[in-house]
């Protein structure tokens, strides 16, 4: 009896919010159904999560808003998860199984390039939109494709701002050695050095490709001691960039600049190496710090906040968790635009987009990469992430040039 | 000539890592005829013990060592003796399923307590060597090379000198034989897997030190035991060491391969696998059994 009283309060409730926020927000639509594989478990669960993070952080206030309002009617938006593992191939099972199972409306992207161009090949059989935060890789976007937007940008653009920043430094770095991991992303990174650092006038004296994941990196540090370069870059992941920084110490190789381009963004990467993080730069989609005005969602300030508020145990949002919400943001802002939930339109939404958000601009070219959005480079000093270069959106200058190890 | 040095230093260092975790991964196998698939996960759980009691109570890493191998042998013999033993006479696919799952269980355990955040044991002292006229040697990595062997050559005397040693050797050589003479079985192999989980315990726990730690970092650990123990040869622990030591070195010259960058550093370990199981199939220094 008792039971039955409750389940009909229950009912009693769930219908007065129903219609509670139908009175407020107009007419209620269908539910707007997206889906994503994510890494929850395997190599890639950290940048995973983080992805996740920034996916639900968008998810709660959609929702706050009563949902996607498309053509004057409020639809509210589940997003549907799946585990891929960490593997690239899983996680393209998946994405079919959201559109064919689960009848996902629009996609999301996994994280990591490798399962992004396995995930971008589903939607575009599928002629299903997929917007992605995660894979920066060129190769991605250079098959032709028309449903894969990415709004991060590209591969070739992650260290180049290192070397801009560099060239503008006094006594200014000339000779740079470059470590990569065999991987799609990270080889464009390193191309992308070796094709800009002439125009910059400086020059790469040693370009070394290590296998991707590798953890005992001594022996391509000591090749790079033994170039004796200004400038040391790697081009990897986070678990290789806290390697290098290592075996950099331990072997005393004194560059004026570190920079690696994944990794140092991360809080792990400070709480792992504590004082020996400071000093190192890396290339960075966003920061905290910046200075966008955007045209819609939330300022940067109040992006950052919200954040905080949601995940109190995790400081500052780093930009795996911003380019995540940004796609959201992007999927959001096209099917407004489109003012209908039919791939198709909201594809062509997607080409058409040109919107300024807490996270930059959003503007894809014809092969659905975002080219519009700078990078910008941060430098940890004393523990904290600061924003270096560009001037306009910095918020310190750099610490120029590293002190050598034994001088800290 | 100095960089040639300086390889063979970093080749030695990595190399005393690789025999820590190999030696308990050999004494498994050899004894209780189960390659071990959750001995990096073992690995790691020890790492995790000594970045739990840095981080939180501030204990000297290296302080933290002895605790990891008490600890590992506790749940490595409780491991056994609870759930291996049950499987120990069945045909070695079921070891390889049932030691899998373990791995499986244990990295998921880590990673909900531990979350998949990159940890790493960073000292006042971490990254500090002896520079030698233009060598390199860090003090962590020489200390852990030194532990390494002293862990070995403990064990090896605890195998050939000690009564459960003894009893160990004889459960290798013939169960059958070893029960009939009054060696308890389940106890011998317990204690067995007990002393692989310790000595892999410790391993982590330098580890932690050298690299950063995920919960899924003992994975690459599992496949470099399984070489080392056959480069060594498999039943010695002086094997296995020697194993180790050839390991570091093959994978320091392979990574400095002029041109080639060292995507190759695995395939030619591997490569070098191959050639011994070819010419010398008891390993560079393994007994014919």
């Amino acid at each position: 009896m008792k039971t039955r009283i409750l389940t009909l309060l229950a009912v009693a409730g769930v219908v007065a919010l129903a219609c509670g926020s139908s009175s407020n927000q107009g007419a209620t639509g269908s539910t707007i159904v997206l889906g994503a594989p994510l890494g929850l478990t395997g190599s890639l669960t950290k940048e995973s999560a983080l992805t996740k993070q920034g996916y639900d952080l968008w998810l709660d206030w959609i929702n706050k808003q009563g949902g996607i309002n498309v053509n004057g009617t409020k639809h509210p938006v589940t997003i549907k998860y799946y585990d891929d593992t960490s593997n690239a191939n899983q996680s393209a099972v998946l994405m079919q199984k959201l559109i064919t199972e689960d009848k996902a409306n629009f996609l999301l992207g996994p994280y990591g390039s490798a399962s992004t161009a396995t995930d971008a090949a589903i939607a575009e059989q599928n002629q299903i939109p997929m917007v992605e935060a995660n894979g920066a890789a060129q190769s991605i976007f250079n098959q032709g494709y028309k449903y894969t937007f990415g709004v991060l940008s590209p591969a070739n653009k992650y260290l180049q701002g290192v070397l801009d920043m560099a060239a503008t430094l006094n006594p200014k770095p000339t000779t740079i050695a470059m470590l990569s991991a065999d991987d799609n992303f990270s080889l464009e990174v390193a191309q992308g050095i070796i094709d800009y650092a002439p125009t910059k006038g400086m020059q790469v004296v040693l370009y070394k490709k290590y296998k991707n994941g590798a953890t005992a990196l001594t022996a391509e540090v000591q090749a790079a001691k033994a170039a004796n370069p200004d400038i040391l870059l790697n081009s990897g992941h986070l678990a290789e960039a806290i390697a290098i920084n290592k075996a950099a110490k331990e072997q005393k190789l004194n560059a004026k600049i570190f920079a690696y381009s994944v990794g140092p963004s991360t809080p792990d990467f400070i709480t792992s190496l504590g004082k020996d993080a400071d000093y190192v730069y890396d290339g960075s989609q966003w920061t905290p710090q910046v200075k966008y005005t955007a045209d819609f969602y939330l300022s940067v300030a109040d992006y950052v906040a919200a954040y905080k508020a949601k995940y109190p145990s995790e400081g500052a949002p780093d930009y795996h968790v911003a380019e995540s919400t940004a796609a959201c943001l992007a999927l959001q802002r096209a099917i407004e635009n489109a003012k209908s939930l039919d791939p198709k339109k909201v594809r062509d939404a997607l080409a058409a987009l040109d919107v300024t958000t807490f996270y930059g601009k959003i503007k894809f070219d014809s092969r659905g990469i975002n080219v519009y959005k700078p990078m910008v480079v941060e430098q940890i000093q004393n523990g904290q992430h600061h924003t270096v270069f560009p001037a306009d959106v910095a918020d310190k200058q750099a610490m120029y040039p590293t002190p050598g190890w034994d001088q800290r | 000539m100095a960089a040639f040095a300086q390889l063979v230093i970093i080749g030695l260092l990595a190399g005393g890592i690789y025999a820590a975790v190999g030696v308990g991964f050999g004494l498994v196998w050899g004894v209780l005829n189960i390659v071990n698939l959750a001995h990096g996960a073992l690995v790691i759980i020890g790492a995790y013990l000594t970045w739990q009691m840095f981080a939180v109570w501030g204990v000297d890493p290296f302080l933290t060592l002895p605790i990891d191998a008490i600890a590992l042998f506790v749940l490595g013999y409780a491991v056994q003796r609870g759930v291996i033993n049950r499987i120990i006479r069945a045909p070695l696919l079921f070891t390889f399923l049932l030691t899998f799952g373990l791995n499986l269980i244990a990295v998921n355990v880590l990673l909900l307590i531990f979350k998949s955040d990159f940890r790493s044991v960073t000292t006042a002292y971490s990254g500090a060597g002896l520079e030698l006229g233009g060598l390199v040697i860090p003090y962590i990595r020489l200390a852990a090379l030194g532990i390494a062997l002293v862990m070995a050559a403990v064990l090896a005397i605890l195998l050939s000198r000690t009564r459960v040693g003894l009893a160990i050797q004889a459960v290798g050589s013939d169960r059958d034989a070893a029960q009939l003479v009054g060696i308890d079985l389940r106890h011998a192999y317990a204690v067995t897997f007990g002393l692989g989980a310790a000595v892999a315990g410790v391993a982590g726990g330098m580890i932690a030190m050298i690299q950063a730690i995920t919960p899924t970092a003992g994975e690459p650990y599992t496949l470099q035991a399984f070489v080392v123990v056959i480069l060594g040869g498999l039943g010695r622990v002086s094997a296995t060491v020697v194993g180790g030591l050839v390991f570091g070195l093959v994978e320091a010259f392979g990574q400095s391969i002029p041109g080639s960058g060292s995507v190759f550093a695995n395939a030619i370990a591997f490569g070098v696998m191959v050639l011994i199981l070819v010419t010398r199939p008891q390993g560079l220094m393994g007994r014919l059994r």
